[in-house]
């Protein structure tokens, strides 16, 4: 049941009504039933491999929780075979590939069993949930709940298949639907998975088509401007097509009363590399900062070698974690290497303050950011370095007459462009409409315009559900 | 043990060097984006050194030090006079 589908839709009014006719005391039982079912509707094989990590990490938990004394060895005692399932299930088939690439000139061969198991969808959101809820339970920041409720911490079905990854802090005491029903749960839930389905069905998936067909492995050298409208365009479709699945993510916890955090604050409008950290899967930047960035330089208090190569490794490991090749370890590099390039700046410029007036430095690196993201995102995109490769060096220099696109393509995709140019404007407008109807109660506008949106909305989404796919981040 | 007016003073003031900014009572600074976790990392060096405390990482987050009273909780939690 993909969450842009209408047995979806069905499957989440009939899931919300059931909801709050429900006295409170089975509230979680129910939801914890509907989330199951909703993780079974993809394969019923996996629906173990959430249970299993709930198993450890309650194992584990209550153990580093007894005795202070072992707490470390029973943290690791639960990362590893979390790590070990995340291992075996997303990062089997490139190990085995690269050994087989390893051992053919000694005339050996791997073994290929690894590629015959499917892959469990949100594995690598729930194993990162599961690791930080035993990292903060060894730091004393929450405490082991019951079996139950760690389950559907884990199994919770708005945000199992591609986050946001959720801290147990923020989510557990929300998990046990105390809240009375307000008819502001409606509003905010329908309008974030509204606008969700049309910025994945209408935008992500009309560009979708042409970035498939630039991005094919037959397709030959762009020009230097397919090039460069391929990689935005491309940059475009994921962030819609992600913004989009966290839209309804959001929306749908918020139908239940449960609020989840924020994934995205306009990340093209950023101003230096880490500032598009600060923006892009705000959640992924969140855990890695607290888990793994933080705890590494903290020994050295950001001196810079240290400084450096930890951020080049993390950001590797980020580009590890969205998939397992060599073109997603080399978009984690470039980020990796554009934030060590910023920070290298930074530290320059602190011995030289009369650096620190020029606005143009501003423009300057803003424009690198865009630029830099844009060809990281060709990397990111394209089925093999080799590819990755042919298309950025179209961008760079490969002038050719006539256009492989139809026209809709390059207006389409401006038009997109456009419209993310005034985002933070038309955000603040609907801001200001939604504050004014709060403040007035079910106001007409509020009872009979919204209603017409969703309408709009949803004819949008079924009128061009024919070019459909799968969201991109429910692969990783 | 070390006073409370002079850890929240201290606080305040480094907050305020590392922000490179005036810190006010309750304003966030992580969550806001007000400073980044390298940042953070700038602010617990600025701490040891004028209060005269180590302060051990291995069980911090950059939200424990989002505002002057949660940096101030947080160094009475584990810092250590050296």
């Amino acid at each position: 049941m993909a969450f842009n589908s209408v047995s979806y839709l069905l499957f989440l009014c009939a899931a919300v009504a059931v909801f709050w006719l429900l006295p409170v005391r089975l509230r979680h039982g129910f939801v914890l039933l509907a989330s199951v079912l909703f993780y079974a509707s993809w394969g019923l094989l996996f629906v173990w491999l959430p249970l299993l990590v709930a198993a450890i990490v309650y194992f584990c938990g209550k153990r580093i929780e007894r005795d202070p004394t072992t707490a470390k060895k029973w943290m690791w005692l639960g990362v590893v075979p979390v790590l070990l399932l995340l291992a075996i299930f997303k990062y089997r088939s490139f190990v085995f590939e690269n050994l087989a690439f390893l051992l053919r000139p000694f005339g050996l061969r791997s073994n290929s069993l690894a590629t015959t198991i499917a892959f469990p969808l949100g594995i690598s959101f729930y194993t990162f949930e599961a690791i930080a809820y035993l990292i903060d339970v060894r730091q004393g920041r929450v405490k082991m709940p019951g079996f139950a409720d760690l389950c559907l911490f884990f199994f919770f079905w708005p945000n199992i298949l591609s986050g946001p990854i959720v801290r147990a802090r923020e989510l557990v005491p929300q998990l046990r639907f105390r809240r009375a029903f307000e008819p502001q749960f409606v509003f905010d839930g329908f309008d974030r998975i509204i606008c969700g389905l049309v910025q994945k069905s209408v935008v992500a998936n009309m560009l979708g088509i042409w970035v498939d067909k630039g991005f094919a492995s037959s397709a030959g050298m762009p020009s230097t401007v397919d090039g460069w409208f391929l990689a935005v365009a491309f940059g475009l479709q994921i962030y819609f097509d992600f913004a989009g699945y966290t839209n309804m993510a959001i929306g749908a916890a918020r139908l239940l009363g449960v609020t989840l955090p924020e994934n995205f604050r306009q990340p093209y409008h950023a101003s230096t590399p880490p500032d598009f950290w600060a923006r892009w899967h705000m959640t992924l930047s969140r855990w890695i900062r607290d888990y793994l960035f933080f705890p590494v330089n903290a020994k050295w208090r950001g001196a810079p070698a240290p400084l450096y190569l930890s951020l080049l490794g993390v950001m590797t490991l980020v580009g590890l974690w969205h998939g397992a090749g060599w073109t997603f370890i080399v978009w984690g590099t470039l980020h990796g290497a554009y934030i060590v390039a910023y920070r290298a700046y930074e530290s320059w410029k602190t011995t030289r303050p009369e650096a620190d007036a020029s606005p143009l430095i501003g423009s300057v690196w803003r424009v690198f950011t865009l630029i830099g993201v844009s060809v990281a995102w060709v990397a990111f995109r394209a089925p093999t370095l080799s590819k990755a490769r042919l298309i950025v060096s179209a961008m760079l220099w490969h002038f050719s007459r006539g256009v492989a696109y139809s026209a809709a393509f390059y207006v389409f995709t401006v038009m997109v462009v456009v419209f993310c140019a005034f985002e933070p404007l038309v955000l603040r407008i609907l801001g200001e409409i939604d504050e004014q109807e709060g403040s007035s109660g079910l106001s007409p506008l509020r009872v009979v315009g919204r209603p017409v949106v969703y309408l709009f909305g949803l004819l949008l989404f079924l009128l061009f559900d024919q070019n459909n796919s799968q969201f991109i981040y429910s692969q990783f | 043990m070390l006073d409370q007016d002079a850890i929240r003073t201290a606080a305040r003031e480094a907050a305020s060097a590392v922000a490179r900014r005036p810190i006010k009572e309750g304003q966030r600074l992580v969550t806001s984006g007000l400073i980044d976790s390298l940042s953070v990392l700038k602010l617990i060096s600025l701490l040891e050194t004028k209060l005269n405390v180590s302060i051990p990482p291995e069980t911090l987050q950059p939200e424990d030090f989002d505002d002057v009273d949660l940096i101030v909780e947080t160094l009475e939690r584990v810092a250590k006079p050296r």
